[in-house]
């Protein structure tokens, strides 16, 4: 097969993986803001994407919305849900500070959310078509699906967004503070539940814009998540927990990792590249390739 | 001087199975500064995490102001008044210094006062603003202790509560951070005061407590505990006696 590659083909590689990771480092950003907080692995960020898709099928195949105008809606309905979820579901465990508690409530809503999703729209893979859906730019010879550059530019706006309400916040940066020290927040005067529920929020929303991505991206059934919730993890480590960029960025290593993998070593090897490569950050940069390093004052 | 600002009555707490405090009454009249003096393990940092709300006395009760603080959580204590500097500084480290004491002001009461209240930490600590945009974990241990007191200083408590504030630091930084607590106590501000230092902290208090094993052994004044032969013996020593 070597004497096949060409230069454009590496380069359309790079650029299938860039966009492929996008979305893997959205989800990524969501599980690092609610383990920053709560200290768990939300492990129904996977379930709650593939929810969020079919809500966006349900807006376009019901209504008639277009799935990005969609997210004028999905948007703030993730968000509520989100601190819906904090308040109703992990409010007493987090008070007792009790983590097992935390992740089976998570995986138990995993079960839930799957049984639900094949209730209301059975077990047969759905996909959104659209007047774009096979659109493709073709700019210096290389293949950029429309759909796949639109995911990558909601990525980044949503990263920015994110670090910009982090930053330049006073809740946002008690967020920050949350997931360095909650007791001390608490002695600002800051209620550790806000910013759980904040954390909350801002990860399920973010799965809210994943889901429509993944929802003009792919076809989808109710138990197409889980994967997608374990690569986020990987993503998640790649980049460091507690890092913003680096989750996004770790996502699109990802996306590189599985494109390249997929080509040279073949499509089937494609999670277990991602898993030895996860074990070998994980053994080595526990830290993550972008993260800084721990310090503890 | 019959102004108790806080007043605890009888209070026990628990770690699970075993007792931390047995039975302590301590009070703090307003505008003075009290220590709380004794050796590892006597309870003295479990008992200022009971006053400010992040654990729970089993028995007992806590007067702020002649208001009850034992059934408030940690943030509506500091909401009462109540500041706590806890042992070990517990910094924002990623934060940058600013960002700390933007914190430190979150509580709604405290907002309308932030830039006020930041000009006073800026006064009392020159150093942070020439470090305002550094993170905090990069600055030095005596300086990451003047940030942890200006932090809590923007809630405008009227009891500041600090816990080891000498621990870790070098010579120069003990006294500033000594002269320092006269000043902040010159300044209208209430001290209750937790010291391995125990020399230092009975110098500049007007009243102070030992604790023993979770239980008050001695109470008087700072200079009376100061002469006390046992408490020079007990606690003091050769060491402390040179300087």
């Amino acid at each position: 097969m070597w004497e096949y590659i060409t230069f454009g083909l590496i380069v359309q590689l790079f650029v299938s993986g860039i966009l492929f990771g996008t979305m893997y480092g959205i989800a990524a950003i969501g599980l690092s803001l609610i383990f920053g907080t709560m200290r768990i692995i939300f492990f129904a960020q996977g379930a709650m994407i593939v929810f969020f898709a079919y809500i966006c099928y349900w807006f376009f195949t019901l209504l008639g919305i277009d799935p990005y105008l969609s997210l004028l809606l999905i948007i703030p309905l993730s968000l509520l849900l989100g601190v819906a979820f904090y308040y109703g579901l992990f409010k007493g465990a987090a008070a007792l500070e009790d983590r097992v508690s935390s992740l089976l409530i998570a995986v138990g809503l995993i079960f839930l959310l799957e049984n639900l999703m094949t209730v209301l729209w059975t077990a047969d893979p759905r996909s959104i078509v659209t007047a774009y859906t096979s659109y493709v730019l073709r700019p210096w010879e290389i293949n950029m699906p429309f759909t796949r550059l639109m995911a990558l530019l909601i990525a980044v706006l949503s990263t920015a967004g994110v670090l910009l309400f982090l930053k330049k916040t006073l809740i946002g940066t008690a967020v920050r503070a949350a997931s360095e020290d909650v007791v001390s927040t608490a002695l600002m005067g800051i209620n550790p539940n806000w910013v759980n529920a904040i954390a909350f929020a801002i990860g399920i929303g973010l799965t809210g814009i994943a889901g429509v991505t993944l929802a003009t991206v792919y076809s989808f059934d109710p138990v197409y998540g889980f994967v997608f919730a374990l690569k986020a993890m990987i993503a998640l480590a790649l980049g460091g927990f507690g890092n913003v960029v680096g989750a996004l960025l770790g996502g699109i290593l990802l996306g590189l990792i599985e494109s390249l993998g997929s080509f040279f070593v073949g499509a089937g090897w494609n999670e277990a590249i991602a898993f030895v490569v996860f074990l070998l950050v994980l053994s080595f940069k526990p830290e993550g390739l972008f993260g800084r390093s721990v310090e503890k004052g | 001087m019959e102004n108790r600002l806080l007043e605890v009555k009888g209070v026990d707490v628990l770690y699970g199975d075993i007792q931390a405090i047995w039975n302590v009454s301590i009070h703090v009249e307003e505008g003075t500064i009290v220590a709380l003096v004794g050796s590892n393990g006597a309870g003295k940092t479990t008992l200022l995490r009971t006053i400010s709300g992040i654990i729970r006395a089993s028995k007992g009760e806590i007067l702020f102001s002649g208001k009850p603080l034992n059934k408030l959580k940690a943030q509506e204590v500091v909401d009462m008044g109540v500041s706590h500097v806890p042992e070990g500084r517990r910094l924002f480290s990623n934060l940058t210094v600013l960002e700390n004491l933007r914190l430190g002001g979150y509580l709604p009461r405290s907002r309308p006062l932030f830039n006020d209240s930041l000009e006073r930490a800026y006064d009392l600590f020159p150093v942070l603003k020439n470090r305002k945009d550094q993170k905090a974990g990069s600055l030095s241990g005596g300086e990451q202790q003047m940030l942890a007191i200006g932090r809590a200083l923007m809630a405008q408590p009227n009891l500041l509560m600090l816990d080891e504030p000498s621990l870790g630091l070098s010579p120069i930084f003990v006294r500033t951070i000594f002269e320092l607590i006269n000043t902040l106590n010159t300044q209208n501000v209430t001290i209750l005061l937790v010291e391995q230092n125990i020399n230092q902290a009975l110098k500049i208090a007007h009243q102070a407590y030992v604790l023993k094993t979770g239980k008050i052994a001695m109470t008087g004044k700072g200079e009376e505990l100061l002469a006390d032969p046992e408490v020079q013996k007990a606690y003091i020593g050769e060491r402390w006696r040179k300087h």
